[in-house]
């Protein structure tokens, strides 16, 4: 039952990590601010910025 | 008593090792000796699966300990550089997640597929034994340096350890691979949607889905990214299902459009993807793309196993002699450069030396990461193969081989492929259309078409059967379109970044991003370069795939040869000669595949297959005036174009070369002594992460 546990948290981890919610959450933590329209705007233009400037595999 | 226990666990785990090894040797045995009879997939599946768990465990354990001596006290740059950004501390699983979406895209999908002309045998041997000791050695070692060596890219480390030609010629091979690879993954969605109003509906769709997907994110809920891609799921799924209304209704013939429309709408949207704002379109459908990417591969993987599909087509076909209709060339070199991805993969070096290694929270990560996830791509490709070889050869052949070659009607392209041995009839294609809701099958070249009525088939055999058949032939459409499409926008992207970085040396304001002039001018020479090799690859009466993929798998392997040049530089600077091989062996192999099949595309005398041959043809036709009317200027255009590709494979050879040549010399300068041998990493910090946080 632990295991199954640990599965699906890891999978829900992954997946909060490939949709940048995890890296939002440092974002707010990093800046000591709290979750606002405007804070995910500033993040996600930076977060885009250097995503968007990496290659994609065939 | 503990020694005891210990030294039971050891006898069971060699047990167990043996009985890994011995299923690898026997299912491997079993597929290249079995001749004349159907296999069942499931001998491919465990054949990969055991070749995998040895690889990993030994080969894979033996880099990481003895050559790479990969230090767990060593501080990574994620660590040691943390800036919340690019430098981030990550779990392991999750770093194995994103590298793995990073490095799996259309490639081991469509590769195998068109390799399948073969048979399944060269392709499955090459995929196993290519990623066991090319592709994932390639990954792992180029992760490892630049992890070592502060994140860098893999352009950098080139200068840095081979000189600055090196670094130089990478960066113009990669900028001159994506052009090619952005047009060959285009013809590959056109082919896929050309006459079928069901698919261009779907991925018509998905556009307006991805801008509200945009306007969401950045308006309505910022921030739920989870909570978004949801909602794009359920309308992209919608729009599958809304498509087979569309094609049916008045509105069907809108969406029925021919190749050149949807070449010309796809340079038109990979233009505006490449201005446009990245949170408008780029980033929901990245979101989107990666979460269908992750669970179709799940979803096959457990359709494969739950179905247990027997393989229709034989190990071995007549086409290995290279008269083969999908694309013209030998099994050897062809084969190994049809199949890039899924074996060895250039490409992968530049996401092993990109984000990834900025993301290791410890330097043994590199192990299950690097070596593990090519693995696993390779197994997508060998999922690919078996989606392939599910189906009739006879039907296989329909799908795939161009009208050129087959034969214009129905009728023709029967005759011509039951003549070679693999019965199929017009009726059978025509209920098979009929089934998926396509018009026609016949000549649907690029390896999408039929990659998708292998994968419809075994969904619909794992359940719902012939009804579901038409809906799960779209979605694999969709699916592929979409990440394909992802690829494209991003991919024309990067390359005006690149074009940017280039000639901003030259002129200062076409450096700066945020010049729109230089914006647009740059993205439209970007898509203006592999919009003209998308036109030509749907001009071409061969079907484009045969003189472009080849194209492109020269070029990936080529960049492959870079990486591997670079890493041998690396693992002779750390121990001399002693454990060159390792990159050696698959290095050298690569040279000689790459440059035969370079060679043969440019020179050889059979017009299918060589370039220059192939240019000469048609003019001698045009000097004979066999060729009149408005047949002349697309005669000499075919003849452009033929020289045009024979020039840019000559050129990828030519770089390739210097980059060799410059690195013999170095090698030669270490072994013989003249040159020092100067290992160029960052300074050695110890950890200070706990277990728990690694």
């Amino acid at each position: 039952m632990r295991i199954v546990r640990n599965i699906l948290s890891g999978l829900a981890d992954l997946m909060r990590e490939i949709s940048d919610q995890n890296a939002y959450q440092r974002h707010l933590t990093e800046h000591g601010t709290t979750h606002s329209a405007e804070e995910w705007r500033r993040f996600s233009d930076e977060r885009f910025r250097m995503k968007y400037q990496q290659v994609k595999c065939c | 008593m503990d020694s005891l226990k210990r030294f039971g666990i050891g006898i069971v785990w060699v047990a167990v090792w043996i009985a890994v090894a011995g299923g690898a040797a026997v299912c491997l045995g079993a597929i290249a000796t079995s001749r004349g009879e159907h296999i069942n997939s499931m001998w491919l599946v465990i054949a990969a699966v055991c070749s995998y768990l040895i690889g990993y465990r030994f080969y894979g354990k033996f880099i990481a300990a003895r050559v790479m001596t990969l230090n767990e006290t060593r501080a990574t740059p994620a660590e040691r550089l943390e800036n919340g950004h690019d430098f981030v501390v990550t779990n392991k699983w999750i770093v194995f997640g994103q590298h793995f979406a990073a490095i799996a895209g259309p490639g081991p999908l469509v590769g195998p597929v068109l390799a399948a002309q073969f048979g399944y045998l060269p392709g499955v041997l090459w995929i196993i034994i290519g990623a066991v000791f090319g592709g994932a050695v390639q990954d792992f070692v180029i992760l490892f340096a630049s992890v070592r060596r502060d994140g860098k890219s893999l352009g950098q480390i080139a200068r840095e350890e081979v000189g600055k030609v090196g670094g130089i010629v990478a960066l113009i091979t990669v900028l001159l691979i994506m052009i090619i690879l952005l047009a060959v993954v285009s013809l590959v969605v056109v082919n896929a949607l050309a006459g079928s109003p069901w698919g261009t509906f779907t991925i018509a769709a998905t556009m307006p889905i991805a801008v509200l997907m945009g306007l969401y994110l950045r308006y309505w809920r910022p921030g739920k990214v989870l909570e978004c891609s949801a909602l794009g799921f359920v309308l992209t799924v919608g729009s599958v299902f809304g498509g087979q209304w569309i094609a049916t209704s008045p509105l069907g013939p809108a969406f029925t459009l021919p190749a050149i429309a949807l070449a010309v709408a796809i340079i038109v949207y990979g233009f505006l993807a490449s201005a446009l704002p990245v949170w408008l379109l780029l980033a929901p459908r990245g979101y989107l793309s990666t979460f269908v990417k992750l669970g179709v591969i799940v979803m096959l993987a457990i359709g494969i196993l739950a179905v247990r599909p027997e393989l229709q087509m034989p190990a071995l076909t007549r086409f290995t002699d290279g008269t083969g209709p999908v694309f013209a060339g030998k099994v050897f070199p062809f084969c190994f450069i049809t199949i890039a991805c899924g074996a060895v993969s250039g490409f992968h070096a530049l996401i092993s030396s990109g984000t990834t290694p900025k993301m290791l929270a410890r330097e043994t990560h590199a192990w299950p990461v690097g070596y593990g996830c090519m693995l696993l791509e390779s197994f997508v490709a060998v999922m690919a193969i078996i989606a392939a070889c599910v189906m009739d050869p006879g039907v296989y052949f329909a799908v795939n081989a161009p009208a050129g070659v087959v034969g214009k009607t129905a009728e023709a392209a029967v005759t011509t492929i039951s003549g070679w041995g693999f019965p199929v009839t017009a009726d059978q294609m025509a209920a098979m259309a009929r089934s998926v809701g396509e018009t026609t099958l016949f000549s649907r070249t690029g390896g999408a078409p039929s990659f998708a009525l292998g994968m419809a088939h075994i969904f619909a055999k794992g359940g719902g059967g012939d009804i579901v058949l038409g809906f799960w032939y779209h979605f694999a459409i969709m699916f592929e379109a979409l990440f394909i499409l992802t690829i494209l926008d991003a991919g024309t992207r990067v390359g005006r970044f690149m074009l940017q970085d280039l000639l901003g040396q030259v002129w200062a304001p076409l450096g700066r991003t945020g010049w729109m002039p230089g914006v647009i001018g740059l993205s439209a020479a970007i898509v203006g370069a592999w919009g003209y090799f998308l036109i030509q690859g749907v001009r071409d009466p061969l079907g484009g795939v045969n003189a472009l993929w080849p194209l492109f798998g020269i070029a990936n392997q080529l960049l492959a040869g870079i990486a591997l040049s670079i890493a041998t530089t690396i693992l002779l600077k750390m121990h001399g000669p002693k454990y060159m091989w390792i990159t050696c062996v698959p290095l050298s192999w690569l040279v000689v595949v790459t440059f035969a099949a370079g060679w043969q595309k440019i020179f050889s005398p059979a017009p299918a297959l060589g370039f220059l041959a192939q240019a000469n043809q048609l003019k001698d036709a045009l000097n004979a005036g066999k060729i009149t009317g408005t047949g002349i200027g697309q005669t000499q255009s075919l003849i452009f174009n033929a020289r045009l590709d024979a020039a840019v494979c000559g050129l990828f050879m030519l770089l390739v070369a210097i980059v060799l040549i410059d690195s013999l010399r170095l090698w030669y300068g270490i072994v013989s002594g003249g040159r020092e041998r100067k290992v160029l990493e960052s300074p050695f910090v110890m950890s200070r992460l706990q277990g728990e946080e690694a």
